[in-house]
This record gives C-alpha cells, structure tokens and sequence, in this order.
C-alpha cells in the first residue's frame, strides 16, 4: 500500500467518524427536543439557541467527567468491550451508500457483510456485563444476548425478502431497482417486521430491555463511566442512524425521489439524510408513546409472531417471483396478511381471560396450619 | 392493536401543543395578593416612623428564634408629634432561618409586621439573609406601595362607623318615602 493511499485512508476513516460524530450529536438533540414536546415540555433550552450547544456541553462534560474503575472487574476484557461494540457499528458503514456512488466500498455482497457486522456487537454487549462482575451487568449483557440474537432471524428474514424483490445484496442495485415503486409499498409487511425487529436490535424502547433502568440499573453499562460509558453511548446512537438508513435505503427508494434527478450526489445526500431523519423522528415518537415490554412478552412477540410472519413474507415473494405475478399482488396479499394478523392479535387481547385473584382477608384461628 | 395506534396519536398531537413550562428566571409570573412572603416591618408614613414599638412579642413567639428587637424612648414623642411612647431602636430577622409561618405576623399588636411579596431572596453565603431595620422597613415601604396595605386597627374601625351611618341613612329614606 503506498503513503498516499494510507492517507486516504486515514483520512476516509476520520471523516466517516466525524460525520457520525456530527449525526450523533444532532440525534441526541433532536431526541430530547422531540421527547420534550411530547410530554409538554420545552426540552433543552439554556445552551445555545434552542439548547441547540446542549449536546457539545454533554460531550465535554463526559469527555471531563473521572473513569471510575472498580477493584475487581477484569481489566482487560473492560476496556475491551466498548471497542468491541463500537468498532462493528462503525464497520457497517463502509458499505452504507449515502447517495448515488457516494460510499467507501460498494460491495455485492453488502447486506450480507452488514448483518454478519451488526451481531458482532453482542459479543462487546456480553463482554461488557461479565467484565464488569456486576449482578446487574451480568443479567443485562445476557438479557442483550438473548434479545438481540432472537431478533436477528426476523431482521435477516425481511431483509432476505427485499434480496429476493431487488435479486442483489448490493444496496446501490437495491435502490436503483426502486427507482419505479419503493419496496415499501410492494412488499408492507417486510417494512413492519423490519422497523420492529430493528428496533429490538437496537435496544431501543419499547424494546430496552438490556439497559432497563428501572430493573437493571443500566444493564452492561452499569460500572462503566466517563469516555468509556461514550462510546456505548456513540455506539447506540450509531446503530439507530444506521438502522433507519437501512430502512430507507431497503424499503423507503434511498436518495430516489420522484421529480429529483439522482445524478447530482448533493441532492441525493439531501434526500437520503431528510428520510433517514423521518425514520428516527418515528423511532423517537415510538420511545414516546411506549412503556417497557416485559422480557417473556419481547420473547413470545418475537418467536409466536414476527419469526413465523417473516417466514410467510418470504414465501408470499418467492411465489410472486416464480409466477412473475404483478407487484400489486404482493402488495395485496402483504397487506392481507398484516391486518389478518393484527385482527387475530387484538381479538386475543380483547378475548384473554382475565386472571383470578382470590385474596382472603381474614384467615380463621382454625384455619391456620401450625402442622407443616 | 388498535389502542397502540391510539397511543401514538395522543402523543403527536401532544407534539403540537405548546408546552406550558414557564422559563423561571427569565419570565416571572404575576404574584398573587394573598402571596405570602418573608416578614417585612410597615412604615408609619403619617409620622415618618416605624409602626414598630421593640415590644418583642414577635421575638417570643418566633418558633425558629430568627428575630431580635431593640426598643427605646421614642424621640417624636418628646417632640409631641408622635403618639408611641416607645419606638423600635434595631430590629433584626435572619430570613434564611425564617419559615414564613406568619405568626409574628397574627401576635403584633401594633400591626407593624407584615408577610411581603418578597420571595427571592438566594444568597451565597449561610447568614446573607440577615436583614436588619433599615433593609426592613425598605422592603415593607415597597410591600406598602405594591399592595396599598392599610393598618388593620385603621380598617375595622371603619367597618365599626360604617353600619351605623348606613342604618340612619335608610332610616331616613324609610322616612321620606313614608311621607
């Protein structure tokens, strides 16, 4: 490799993570702006106009704040695990286009190498929670085990269907073959199944559940403080961008937009970075509006529904593939599917025989056992 | 299923509400008359004293001890100007240990302790709310003006006139009409 194509390297790799450093600092703002208004509050507003320096202020304050490092975690594998989940997710985006042409490395094979990187970070996750020889840490490492593998099989089955529409895991052929109807609108099933499980994925509520704050006090990230607990945070707030631009990119026509021409890479960018930031705007009203699912119900949702749905999206775009049906065919039956299902989960809701509790206010003298 | 959707809804069209935080120190909100405040001393503007006299049942009845008072031979008095034999000479309230529980306020006899709209009072220092007769008597002549605060012994015996003009005066209507 000569000197000039190691800079360019370097400098390709500095610009990727001070572009998402930039997009995580706008999240984080956004974020709490956007929560604000939806508990009728203003949000952050002393720092800068709109609070808009709010999450430079954060940023220097952690960069600031004294690394606490308990006696008996094990030092090694410690500091390891924030690398260990940071690195992949900034691995996936060497093969995110960001426009026509405008990615690092275009891969044939992108999809495949972006799935194989994202479980990787599980492994940082489970790292993270044993090194830190934490109850709490030890049970959110495994509960993120647990979740994040379980929903990786729906993610990879709706992404699997997008491959099978488009017949390539190159994400450029991908968009450009939604250049006529976005996959969203052919195939809706695949786009709900794909927004849930991406959100299981990322731990994200309603799906937080390896740092449920309020049952394990943070989870994997519980001894961790300071830069090191950062770069988890850089990590999360990475993976919701990377997710949302997976959306769009998979479902939503990426930086297509009818009447915009996708030669100009500016334009495009624009496009891209405008439907992306819709997508998280979504992700953020979700984690509005939703309390915490229990870890049995994140279970039973994900094995009982979105496996079994996932395996159906495939098979209904295998048969429109191999009779070439018209693409408003897929459609309808996507659509059937999703409301027959929506219909069957809301009547058991309704119909769930109420559990009975029998409490007994007042236990007799001659009933109380003092044999046992 | 359905109720999930309803959710959502409710929480964007919480979005489009405007949010009813008021931003404290830079936007105040109007205080209310019956605001109780810290205790403040009145100013006697008729004679240009305190109507304070030093007696000191404030100072005994204080349930956190944070006042003392001085009392002397009133000056004004000798002149003939004043009716108060006695005068308050220094009088002292540590506000930071006041609980603005208003008693001072119920056992003067001479209606010179009033609870203020005064209310802002964070200081850096542990005793910086140690406020003495002229600080007092300052922020009681701002309360006076503020709120026109009238003594009470001044008002009830107005009331105490009132009814029996009143009384005369329809009485005589009563009279005319008849005739």
């Amino acid at each position: 490799m000569s000197a000039l194509e190691t800079l360019l390297l370097v400098s390709v790799i500095l610009g990727v993570l001070t572009g998402l450093s930039v997009v995580v600092l706008s999240l984080t703002w956004l974020e709490r702006k956007f929560l604000g208004r939806m508990q009728m509050r203003m949000g952050p507003t002393r720092s800068g106009p709109y609070g808009l320096l709010q999450p430079v202020a954060d940023a220097i304050k952690l960069m600031a704040k004294e690394d606490l490092l308990s006696s008996w975690v094990d030092r090694v594998v410690y500091w390891v695990a924030p690398l260990a989940v940071f690195i992949p997710t900034f691995m996936i985006w060497v093969t995110i286009p960001i426009a026509k042409d405008l990615v690092i490395q275009n891969m044939e094979m992108g999809l495949f190498y972006i799935i194989a990187f994202s479980v990787l970070s599980i492994v940082g996750l489970v790292t993270a929670g044993w090194a830190s020889s934490n109850k709490y840490a030890v049970i959110g490492g495994f509960r993120a085990a647990a979740q994040l593998i379980s929903y990786e099989i729906p993610l990879i089955l709706a992404v699997l269907g997008v491959v099978m529409l488009a017949q390539s895991m190159n994400l450029q052929k991908v968009v450009d073959q939604q250049d006529t109807v976005v996959y969203a609108l052919i195939q809706p099933l695949g786009l709900v199944i794909f927004f849930i499980a991406g959100l299981a994925e990322l731990g994200r509520t309603p799906f937080d559940i390896h740092p449920a704050e309020s049952e394990v006090v943070g989870g994997p990230f519980v001894e961790y403080s300071g830069a090191h607990w950062s770069v988890f945070f850089l990590a999360e707030y990475i993976n919701t961008f990377a997710i949302a631009s997976l959306t769009v990119l998979l479902f939503l026509g990426g930086w297509l937009f009818p009447g915009v021409s996708d030669d100009v890479s500016a334009l495009g960018v624009l496009v891209f970075l405008v439907k992306t930031y819709m997508v998280i705007l979504v992700i953020f009203w979700v984690r509005g509006t939703y309390p915490r699912l229990r870890i049995d119900q994140l279970m039973s949702l994900g094995w009982k529904v979105l496996v079994p749905l996932a395996f159906v999206n495939v098979i209904i775009t295998a048969v429109y593939k191999f009779y070439e049906w018209p693409a408003w065919s897929l459609t309808i039956m996507s659509v059937a599917i999703l409301v027959a299902v929506v219909w069957e989960l809301s009547r058991r809701m309704r119909t769930a025989p109420t559990p009975e509790y029998t409490v007994k206010l007042y236990v007799p003298v001659s009933e109380v056992s003092n044999a046992g | 299923m359905l109720g999930n959707l309803k959710g959502l809804l409710v929480t964007l069209s919480t979005f489009f509400r405007h949010p009813v935080t008021y931003q404290y120190p830079d936007e105040h909100k109007p205080i209310e008359d019956r605001y109780m405040g810290f205790p403040v001393l009145m100013w006697d503007a008729k004679v240009e004293e305190p109507y304070c006299t030093g007696c000191m049942v404030c100072v005994r009845y204080c349930p956190t001890q944070c006042m003392t008072a001085v009392m002397k031979d009133n000056p004004l008095h000798a002149d003939g100007k004043s009716t108060r034999r006695k005068i308050v000479d220094s009088f002292e309230i540590n506000l930071g240990r006041c609980i603005l529980c208003g008693i001072c306020v119920d056992v003067c006899n001479f209606d010179a302790i009033e609870m203020s709209h005064e209310h802002e009072l964070s200081k850096y220092a542990r005793n910086g709310n140690r406020t003495n007769l002229p600080k007092l008597l300052e922020m009681g002549k701002a309360y006076q003006q503020e709120s026109g605060w009238r003594p009470e012994k001044e008002i009830k015996a107005e009331a105490e006139a009132k009814p029996v003009d009143e009384a005369a005066e329809t009485k005589e209507e009563t009279v005319e009409a008849e005739s």
